[in-house]
Protein backbone atom coordinates (compact mmCIF):
# COMPACT_ATOMS: atom_id res chain seq x y z
CA UNK A 1 0.00 0.00 0.00
CA UNK A 2 2.90 2.50 1.51
CA UNK A 3 4.32 2.98 -2.15
CA UNK A 4 8.14 2.69 -2.01
CA UNK A 5 9.64 6.08 -2.47
CA UNK A 6 12.60 7.13 -0.36
CA UNK A 7 16.88 6.65 -0.31
CA UNK A 8 17.48 4.08 -3.29
CA UNK A 9 19.15 1.44 -1.20
CA UNK A 10 15.71 1.60 1.15
CA UNK A 11 13.90 1.27 -2.13
CA UNK A 12 16.02 -1.46 -3.41
CA UNK A 13 15.60 -3.55 0.04
CA UNK A 14 11.99 -2.77 0.12
CA UNK A 15 11.10 -3.69 -3.80
CA UNK A 16 13.83 -7.04 -3.39
CA UNK A 17 12.41 -10.82 -3.52
CA UNK A 18 12.79 -11.69 0.00
CA UNK A 19 10.54 -7.85 1.54
CA UNK A 20 8.20 -9.39 -1.10
CA UNK A 21 8.25 -12.90 0.38
CA UNK A 22 7.88 -10.66 3.83
CA UNK A 23 4.96 -9.47 2.77
CA UNK A 24 3.26 -12.01 0.99
CA UNK A 25 4.00 -15.21 2.90
CA UNK A 26 1.43 -16.04 4.69
CA UNK A 27 3.65 -17.43 7.99
CA UNK A 28 6.72 -15.80 7.49
CA UNK A 29 5.85 -12.29 8.52
CA UNK A 30 4.52 -13.53 12.29
CA UNK A 31 6.86 -16.34 12.87
CA UNK A 32 9.81 -13.58 12.36
CA UNK A 33 8.04 -11.27 14.96
CA UNK A 34 7.53 -14.13 17.40
CA UNK A 35 11.21 -14.72 17.28
CA UNK A 36 11.58 -11.18 17.25
CA UNK A 37 9.50 -11.11 20.59
CA UNK A 38 11.45 -14.03 21.76
CA UNK A 39 14.37 -12.02 21.38
CA UNK A 40 13.54 -9.19 23.22
CA UNK A 41 12.77 -11.49 26.57
CA UNK A 42 16.27 -12.81 26.09
CA UNK A 43 17.58 -9.40 25.68
CA UNK A 44 15.78 -7.02 27.96
CA UNK A 45 14.88 -9.88 30.76
CA UNK A 46 19.11 -10.86 31.23
CA UNK A 47 19.67 -7.04 31.22
CA UNK A 48 16.30 -6.15 33.14
CA UNK A 49 17.66 -8.97 36.28
CA UNK A 50 20.71 -7.52 36.13
CA UNK A 51 19.48 -3.98 36.23
CA UNK A 52 17.62 -5.14 39.12
CA UNK A 53 20.72 -6.62 41.34
CA UNK A 54 22.86 -3.62 40.05
CA UNK A 55 20.17 -1.29 41.62
CA UNK A 56 20.86 -3.20 45.36
CA UNK A 57 18.13 -5.98 45.27
CA UNK A 58 19.28 -9.82 46.02
CA UNK A 59 22.73 -8.21 47.31
CA UNK A 60 23.81 -11.64 48.35
CA UNK A 61 23.66 -12.75 44.68
CA UNK A 62 27.43 -12.53 43.24
CA UNK A 63 27.15 -9.95 40.60
CA UNK A 64 29.73 -11.29 38.60
CA UNK A 65 28.10 -14.98 38.85
CA UNK A 66 24.56 -13.31 37.89
CA UNK A 67 26.33 -11.33 34.86
CA UNK A 68 28.07 -14.78 33.91
CA UNK A 69 24.68 -16.38 33.62
CA UNK A 70 22.74 -13.89 32.01
CA UNK A 71 24.57 -11.77 30.03
CA UNK A 72 25.43 -14.02 27.18
CA UNK A 73 21.67 -14.97 27.11
CA UNK A 74 21.27 -11.13 26.47
CA UNK A 75 23.67 -11.06 23.75
CA UNK A 76 21.84 -14.28 22.31
CA UNK A 77 18.50 -12.14 22.67
CA UNK A 78 20.40 -9.65 20.56
CA UNK A 79 21.43 -11.52 17.73
CA UNK A 80 17.91 -12.99 17.24
CA UNK A 81 16.43 -9.16 17.30
CA UNK A 82 18.83 -7.42 15.11
CA UNK A 83 18.45 -10.37 12.32
CA UNK A 84 14.93 -10.91 12.76
CA UNK A 85 14.62 -6.99 13.06
CA UNK A 86 16.51 -6.36 9.61
CA UNK A 87 13.51 -8.90 8.02
CA UNK A 88 11.51 -6.97 9.00
CA UNK A 89 13.07 -3.13 8.41
CA UNK A 90 13.46 -5.02 4.78
CA UNK A 91 9.51 -5.34 4.07
CA UNK A 92 8.93 -1.92 5.05
CA UNK A 93 12.12 -0.10 4.49
CA UNK A 94 10.90 3.28 3.21
CA UNK A 95 7.46 3.11 5.63
CA UNK A 96 9.87 2.85 8.93
CA UNK A 97 12.62 5.11 7.73
CA UNK A 98 10.00 7.83 8.15
CA UNK A 99 8.39 6.63 11.05
CA UNK A 100 8.92 8.86 14.04
CA UNK A 101 8.49 5.77 16.70
CA UNK A 102 11.00 4.12 14.99
CA UNK A 103 13.65 6.73 15.04
CA UNK A 104 12.83 6.98 18.86
CA UNK A 105 13.43 3.30 19.44
CA UNK A 106 16.54 2.74 17.38
CA UNK A 107 17.89 6.03 19.09
CA UNK A 108 17.12 4.20 22.21
CA UNK A 109 18.81 1.21 21.21
CA UNK A 110 21.88 2.70 20.67
CA UNK A 111 22.06 4.68 24.19
CA UNK A 112 21.22 1.49 25.82
CA UNK A 113 24.33 0.19 24.01
CA UNK A 114 26.13 2.77 24.88
CA UNK A 115 25.41 3.04 28.30
CA UNK A 116 25.81 -0.77 29.17
CA UNK A 117 29.57 -0.42 27.20
CA UNK A 118 30.24 2.81 29.25
CA UNK A 119 29.37 0.66 32.44
CA UNK A 120 31.48 -2.31 31.33
CA UNK A 121 34.41 -0.02 30.47
CA UNK A 122 33.71 1.81 33.89
CA UNK A 123 32.82 1.04 37.16
CA UNK A 124 32.31 -2.58 36.49
CA UNK A 125 35.81 -3.36 35.79
CA UNK A 126 35.65 -2.39 40.12
CA UNK A 127 32.82 -5.05 40.78
CA UNK A 128 35.80 -7.52 42.75
CA UNK A 129 35.31 -5.06 45.79
CA UNK A 130 31.35 -4.63 45.96
CA UNK A 131 30.58 -8.06 44.23
CA UNK A 132 28.25 -9.80 46.80
CA UNK A 133 26.97 -8.57 50.37
CA UNK A 134 27.53 -4.76 49.59
CA UNK A 135 25.65 -1.63 48.44
CA UNK A 136 26.58 -1.35 44.26
CA UNK A 137 28.07 2.15 43.83
CA UNK A 138 26.32 5.34 42.69
CA UNK A 139 27.54 4.72 39.26
CA UNK A 140 26.71 1.25 38.83
CA UNK A 141 23.11 2.22 40.15
CA UNK A 142 22.62 5.52 38.09
CA UNK A 143 23.59 2.91 34.81
CA UNK A 144 21.01 0.21 35.51
CA UNK A 145 18.70 2.88 36.24
CA UNK A 146 18.89 4.74 32.41
CA UNK A 147 19.48 0.77 31.22
CA UNK A 148 15.99 -0.15 32.38
CA UNK A 149 14.53 3.33 31.18
CA UNK A 150 16.01 3.01 27.55
CA UNK A 151 15.22 -0.63 27.24
CA UNK A 152 11.31 0.33 28.33
CA UNK A 153 11.18 3.06 25.73
CA UNK A 154 12.97 1.16 23.04
CA UNK A 155 10.34 -1.46 23.46
CA UNK A 156 7.61 1.65 23.69
CA UNK A 157 9.05 2.59 20.71
CA UNK A 158 8.88 -0.40 18.70
CA UNK A 159 4.97 -1.27 19.85
CA UNK A 160 3.94 2.16 19.13
CA UNK A 161 5.07 1.87 15.04
CA UNK A 162 2.52 0.07 13.97
CA UNK A 163 0.18 2.99 15.37
CA UNK A 164 1.90 6.49 14.04
CA UNK B 1 18.76 -0.49 55.20
CA UNK B 2 18.14 -3.14 52.46
CA UNK B 3 14.34 -2.59 52.78
CA UNK B 4 15.13 0.67 52.62
CA UNK B 5 16.88 0.47 49.03
CA UNK B 6 14.49 -2.35 47.90
CA UNK B 7 11.34 0.43 48.25
CA UNK B 8 13.62 2.36 46.25
CA UNK B 9 14.56 0.10 43.50
CA UNK B 10 10.92 -0.78 43.35
CA UNK B 11 9.66 2.75 43.54
CA UNK B 12 12.28 3.37 40.78
CA UNK B 13 10.54 0.35 38.66
CA UNK B 14 7.20 1.11 39.54
CA UNK B 15 7.53 5.04 37.83
CA UNK B 16 8.98 2.86 35.17
CA UNK B 17 6.57 0.60 34.27
CA UNK B 18 3.57 3.74 35.02
CA UNK B 19 5.40 6.03 31.95
CA UNK B 20 5.48 2.80 29.79
CA UNK B 21 1.98 1.88 30.43
CA UNK B 22 0.84 6.04 29.64
CA UNK B 23 3.17 6.22 26.67
CA UNK B 24 0.99 2.77 25.57
CA UNK B 25 -2.60 4.80 26.42
CA UNK B 26 -1.91 7.42 24.65
CA UNK B 27 -0.76 5.89 21.65
CA UNK B 28 -3.53 5.79 18.37
CA UNK B 29 -5.51 2.64 18.19
CA UNK B 30 -5.59 0.94 14.75
CA UNK B 31 -8.49 2.64 13.53
CA UNK B 32 -8.52 5.60 15.69
CA UNK B 33 -6.74 7.30 12.54
CA UNK B 34 -10.32 6.12 10.99
CA UNK B 35 -13.34 8.36 11.19
CA UNK B 36 -16.16 6.14 12.59
CA UNK B 37 -18.63 8.96 12.33
CA UNK B 38 -18.29 9.39 8.74
CA UNK B 39 -19.13 5.77 7.13
CA UNK B 40 -18.94 5.23 3.70
CA UNK B 41 -20.19 2.41 1.16
CA UNK B 42 -18.33 2.24 -1.65
CA UNK B 43 -19.07 0.20 -5.18
CA UNK B 44 -16.13 -0.25 -7.67
CA UNK B 45 -13.32 -1.97 -9.56
CA UNK B 46 -10.46 -3.11 -8.14
CA UNK B 47 -7.00 -1.64 -9.83
CA UNK B 48 -4.96 -3.18 -7.98
CA UNK B 49 -4.40 -5.49 -5.23
CA UNK B 50 -2.07 -6.42 -2.41
CA UNK B 51 -2.13 -9.65 -0.32
CA UNK B 52 0.19 -8.66 1.89
CA UNK B 53 1.30 -7.86 5.74
CA UNK B 54 0.25 -6.20 7.74
CA UNK B 55 -2.80 -5.39 6.02
CA UNK B 56 -3.81 -6.52 2.59
CA UNK B 57 -5.61 -3.70 0.57
CA UNK B 58 -7.12 -2.65 -3.10
CA UNK B 59 -6.97 0.15 -5.12
CA UNK B 60 -10.76 0.81 -5.61
CA UNK B 61 -11.85 2.23 -8.74
CA UNK B 62 -14.77 4.31 -8.08
CA UNK B 63 -16.86 6.75 -10.71
CA UNK B 64 -15.60 10.19 -8.14
CA UNK B 65 -12.51 8.85 -7.38
CA UNK B 66 -9.62 5.88 -6.82
CA UNK B 67 -9.53 5.20 -3.04
CA UNK B 68 -7.21 3.18 -1.08
CA UNK B 69 -8.99 0.81 1.11
CA UNK B 70 -7.32 -0.92 3.77
CA UNK B 71 -8.23 -4.23 4.66
CA UNK B 72 -7.28 -6.97 7.11
CA UNK B 73 -3.91 -9.42 7.69
CA UNK B 74 -3.91 -11.79 4.96
CA UNK B 75 -4.03 -14.50 7.18
CA UNK B 76 -7.30 -13.56 8.54
CA UNK B 77 -8.64 -12.78 5.48
CA UNK B 78 -7.98 -16.01 3.94
CA UNK B 79 -9.50 -17.57 7.27
CA UNK B 80 -12.71 -15.82 6.97
CA UNK B 81 -13.45 -17.18 2.83
CA UNK B 82 -11.18 -13.56 1.11
CA UNK B 83 -9.00 -16.00 -0.58
CA UNK B 84 -6.56 -13.95 -2.79
CA UNK B 85 -8.51 -14.20 -5.71
CA UNK B 86 -11.47 -12.80 -5.21
CA UNK B 87 -9.05 -9.34 -5.03
CA UNK B 88 -7.71 -9.96 -8.39
CA UNK B 89 -7.95 -6.72 -10.53
CA UNK B 90 -10.61 -6.29 -12.71
CA UNK B 91 -13.04 -7.79 -9.56
CA UNK B 92 -16.64 -5.64 -8.61
CA UNK B 93 -16.62 -5.42 -5.08
CA UNK B 94 -18.33 -2.79 -2.45
CA UNK B 95 -16.57 -2.27 0.30
CA UNK B 96 -18.49 -0.51 3.54
CA UNK B 97 -15.82 1.57 6.27
CA UNK B 98 -14.36 4.92 7.16
CA UNK B 99 -12.39 7.24 5.25
CA UNK B 100 -8.92 7.91 7.13
CA UNK B 101 -9.05 11.36 9.12
CA UNK B 102 -6.25 13.27 7.38
CA UNK B 103 -5.59 10.85 4.07
CA UNK B 104 -8.14 11.83 1.76
CA UNK B 105 -7.66 8.79 -0.48
CA UNK B 106 -7.67 6.11 1.99
CA UNK B 107 -10.27 4.23 4.17
CA UNK B 108 -10.39 1.66 6.25
CA UNK B 109 -13.05 -1.68 5.39
CA UNK B 110 -15.11 -3.05 8.01
CA UNK B 111 -16.24 -5.48 5.73
CA UNK B 112 -16.34 -6.18 2.02
CA UNK B 113 -18.41 -7.88 -0.59
CA UNK B 114 -17.51 -9.37 -3.92
CA UNK B 115 -18.50 -12.19 -5.87
CA UNK B 116 -21.94 -12.11 -3.94
CA UNK B 117 -20.40 -13.09 -0.45
CA UNK B 118 -19.74 -10.83 2.05
CA UNK B 119 -16.38 -10.69 4.58
CA UNK B 120 -16.20 -8.79 8.04
CA UNK B 121 -12.56 -7.76 7.98
CA UNK B 122 -12.58 -6.65 11.54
Amino acid sequence: MHEPVGPALLVWLETSGFAQAMRQWLWLYPIVEIVHIGGIVLLVGGAAMFDLRLLGLGRTLSVRRLARLLLPWSVVGLALVAATGLMMFTAHATEFWVNPAFAVKMSLIVLAGLNAALFHRGIYRTVATWDVDLPPPPRARFAAAASLALWLGAISGGRLIAYL
Amino acid sequence: MTSIRHARAARLLGGLLLGGVAAGALAHHGWSGYDADKPLNLTGRIEASGYEHPHGFVRLQTPEKTWNVVLAPPYRMENRGLPRELLAPGNEVTVYGYPHRTNADEMRAERITVGGKTVDLR
